[in-house]
């Protein structure tokens, strides 16, 4: 199912955050493989890390120390004009609060990675195939009927579906999912967990999310637990009896 | 392409945005009808001065003049580049002079003081800035303008109508039949006082009446002595010469009580005899007066000039001053103004030893036309800092915005967008209030320059008090000008603020880092 070589490595990473005379060391020491169709999710409490790590895979922010690496090339350290085309192209993101744009509908929050990407001309020239691509992702989602909709007129699970056609419009290689399910209520969230299993399973898309949740995690196929700002060993974490039935399948 | 859309979109959303458009549209539209007004003013200004000014203006340097004109134009008409680049040229006689008149209105002699100005009619019409603005000349034009016919415009004159000649006669022959039946029934009183006669007692030599007299003067009582009339002056019948009176010296406005509107009435009419009396020229100065009929207004729009002028034959204000064959200009008519440098520079070599000044129309009105231009460059800065306030507006408000939408700018990094994009949105933002606010603006100021009379109406109608009142200006109704030129670089300083206040903002969205800006709350 896995290659070989891990899609994404994360090795000895570290972040502190300073904050006047405080000093938070977030990780201290994180070491990570994703494999390339891998659906992992990592859990911890409140405060361990999760989140930051997520975004240091993600290349929203640098680590102090450590590196990253996307197929053997080294990201972290990377220019920020390729550190966005990144972010724009390899790495999608959905985040807990959906964080869709309060003036645009539907269907252009989910068009806007794609013109991000696109110049006027080029986007212009290439309308056609970008709105038949996200129509084909608000298909999938379900929400083909809202494209006109703004996301208040949305209910939270809708939102995040449309957060998850946006993060998949420019066909990621890895979905990096901050609490998906976190502001959803138990249905919405079995709802949200089968549509990134579906396409974890159907579409091979490498998934990382990050979540405090443990009855979610038997959805994924490998569970890390941060826990001191580092990965606690797979061995040693301990899943109750329905979530470690489903971790590692 | 997200940059476009999100500007749009926080456009159409974010209502203080619309605070911003419309201070940079106000700020456009003042500094466009300022300029514009001020434009029309300058503009104006010229063309009627150099309508009433001829392009060059030869002129002594005292109100003695010249001597000989006509032999200096025979100078300048030798000299073949003059004479190639002269049209024409035209004498006149220039003086302060005091005139009175009835005054129609206010049923009293009006005294006031004027410029005179002797010129003959022809050369001065050839000369031009004269012929179009008598106002029996504009009144035809004026009509066959309206009504679309084609009447023959009546050449400027001094000469008196044929009926208005012959009543003056009448009237001159009635004055002297008047003055001679005077003379003699006052002759026919007069009595010659009786010789002394010798007496035996009572003072010697002295008649019983004289007596009388003086014994009056004892008791402190007006000693009243005959006196014979006055001898009848020669009849000569004499028709006073034509003069073209200044608009505004002919013509007073008052407020009628009825309707509370500002009327304008004659307070002399064609025909109506006026009194000038200035000095004389020479060494002694003497005062000097004749009476004159008026024949015709002279109405330039320009207060200056039709407030302060009145136009006399030439030979007769020479003759009245004892200035024959003097002169104070010679105006010069150009083929083409263009050449106006060369022609003065010309005319001061020919009349390189003698003291005469020569100077073209806009040397002559320098301080003016310069006074306008610099209170046109002051009022442009003072005006240019209410943008400037719109500028603050901006980012004041983008700060706002910026803060508002930090979370949004944390999800547009998260999906890729640089932070030069970011910036870009921000500065195209700042860029779309001040092309809409400028365009807005400028509709606005040329749709109020363009109606700047019926808004001065409408204003003063509200307020009851006149904005512009014709009297102190030069012209009766606002001048504009609409300078392309202008409205494009006003468009262009606002725009450029817009942009130059929404940097900072756009600076700080761009320089937000991505997971601060996600986790803000």
């Amino acid at each position: 199912m896995h290659g070989t070589m891990p899609l994404l490595t994360a090795l000895n990473l570290r972040k502190t955050y300073v904050k006047f005379a405080n000093r938070i060391e977030v990780l201290r020491g994180v070491d990570l493989d994703v494999a390339e169709g891998e659906f992992l999710s990592v859990i911890g409490n409140s405060g361990s890390g999760k989140s930051t790590m997520l975004h240091l895979l993600g290349t929203l922010d640098q680590p102090d120390d450590g590196t990253i690496h996307l197929e053997g090339r080294r990201i972290d350290n990377l220019p920020a004009q390729e550190r966005d085309q990144l972010r724009n192209h390899t790495f999608g993101f959905i985040f807990q609060f959906y964080h869709l744009l309060p003036e645009l509908n539907l269907l252009e929050n989910v068009l806007m990675p794609a013109m991000i990407t696109h110049s006027v001309w080029s986007w212009w020239l290439n309308r056609r195939e970008l709105h038949k691509a996200a129509l084909e992702m608000l298909d999938k989602v379900g929400l083909s009927h809202r494209l006109k909709h703004r996301p208040k007129e949305l209910s939270g699970g809708e939102m995040q579906r449309a957060a998850i056609a946006r993060a998949l419009i420019n066909r990621p290689r890895v979905l990096l999912a901050d609490e998906p399910t976190g502001n959803l209520d138990t249905a919405n969230g079995q709802h949200i967990m089968q549509l990134l299993r579906d396409l974890n399973q159907r579409e091979g898309l490498t998934i990382v999310m990050v979540t405090h949740n443990l009855d979610l995690v038997h959805e994924t196929d490998r569970v890390v637990r941060l826990l001191d700002g580092r990965v606690e060993l797979p061995e040693k974490i301990s899943l109750p009896a329905f979530a470690t039935a489903g971790a590692g399948k | 392409m997200y940059k476009l859309l999100l500007c749009w979109r926080y456009l159409k959303t974010r209502y203080l945005a619309f605070a911003c458009i419309i201070s940079v549209m106000l700020g456009v539209a003042t500094l466009i009808v300022v300029n514009s007004v001020m434009n029309g003013f300058s503009t104006k200004l010229q063309t009627l001065l150099h309508g009433v000014l001829s392009d060059v203006v030869i002129e002594g340097h005292s109100m003695e003049g010249f001597h000989d004109p006509a032999e200096r134009i025979a100078r300048i008409r030798k000299n073949a580049y003059l004479d190639s680049q002269i049209e024409s040229m035209a004498v006149t006689l220039e003086a302060f002079a005091m005139v009175q008149f009835e005054h129609r209105g206010q049923r009293e002699i009006a005294t006031r003081p004027v410029r005179v100005m002797g010129i003959e009619i022809k050369s001065r019409s050839e000369v031009g800035g004269f012929q179009e603005h008598i106002a029996s000349y504009r009144t035809v034009k004026k009509n066959n303008e309206d009504k679309k016919r084609n009447d023959p415009l009546p050449a400027a004159s001094f000469a008196i109508p044929e009926d208005l000649r012959k009543l003056y006669e009448k009237a001159e022959e009635g004055l002297q039949n008047f003055r001679e039946n005077e003379f003699k029934k006052a002759m026919e009183k007069f009595k010659e006082p009786a010789l002394p006669v010798p007496m035996g007692d009572g003072p010697i030599g002295i008649p019983d009446d004289i007596l009388q007299l003086m014994r009056d003067a004892k008791k402190g009582q007006p000693a009243a002595a005959p006196i014979p009339p006055p001898m009848p002056v020669p009849h000569v019948p004499r028709v006073p010469p034509g003069a073209i009176v200044g608009h505004l010296i002919a013509h007073y406005k008052y407020r009628k009580p009825e309707t509370g509107k500002i009327v304008e009435e004659p307070a002399i009419l064609p025909g109506d005899r006026v009194i000038l009396t200035t000095v004389s020229g020479g060494e002694k100065l003497m005062p000097v007066y004749d009476s004159f009929v008026v024949v015709d207004f002279f109405k330039s729009d320009m207060s200056e000039y039709d407030a302060n002028c009145i136009f006399v034959p030439l030979e007769h204000l020479q003759g009245l001053r004892g200035m024959d064959n003097r002169a104070s200009n010679i105006l010069i008519k150009l083929k083409d103004y263009n050449e106006a440098g060369k022609v003065v520079k010309a005319l001061a070599a020919l009349f390189e030893h003698e003291r005469l000044a020569i100077n073209t129309w806009e040397e002559k009105q320098g301080p003016l036309l310069k006074a306008i231009e610099i209170e046109k460059s002051i009022l442009n800065i003072l005006l240019f800092m209410i943008i400037a306030v719109a500028g603050f507006g901006i980012l004041a408000i983008f700060s706002m915005i910026v803060s508002e939408k930090t979370r949004d700018i944390g999800v547009l990094k998260a999906l890729g967008a640089s932070s030069g994009g970011v910036m870009k949105i921000f500065l195209t933002y700042g860029l779309l209030l001040g092309v809409v606010g400028a365009l807005l603006g400028t509709i606005l100021g040329l749709a109020i320059t363009w109606n700047i009379n019926g808004v001065e109406a409408f204003i003063a109608w509200l307020t009851g008090t006149k904005v512009f009142d014709g009297g102190v200006y030069y012209f009766s109704e606002i001048p504009t000008d609409v300078s392309a030129f202008a409205v494009f670089m006003v468009n262009l300083g606002a725009i450029a603020i817009a942009v130059v206040f929404s940097i900072i903002p756009a600076l700080r969205a761009a320089m937000l880092h991505p997971v601060q800006a996600l986790r803000y709350e």
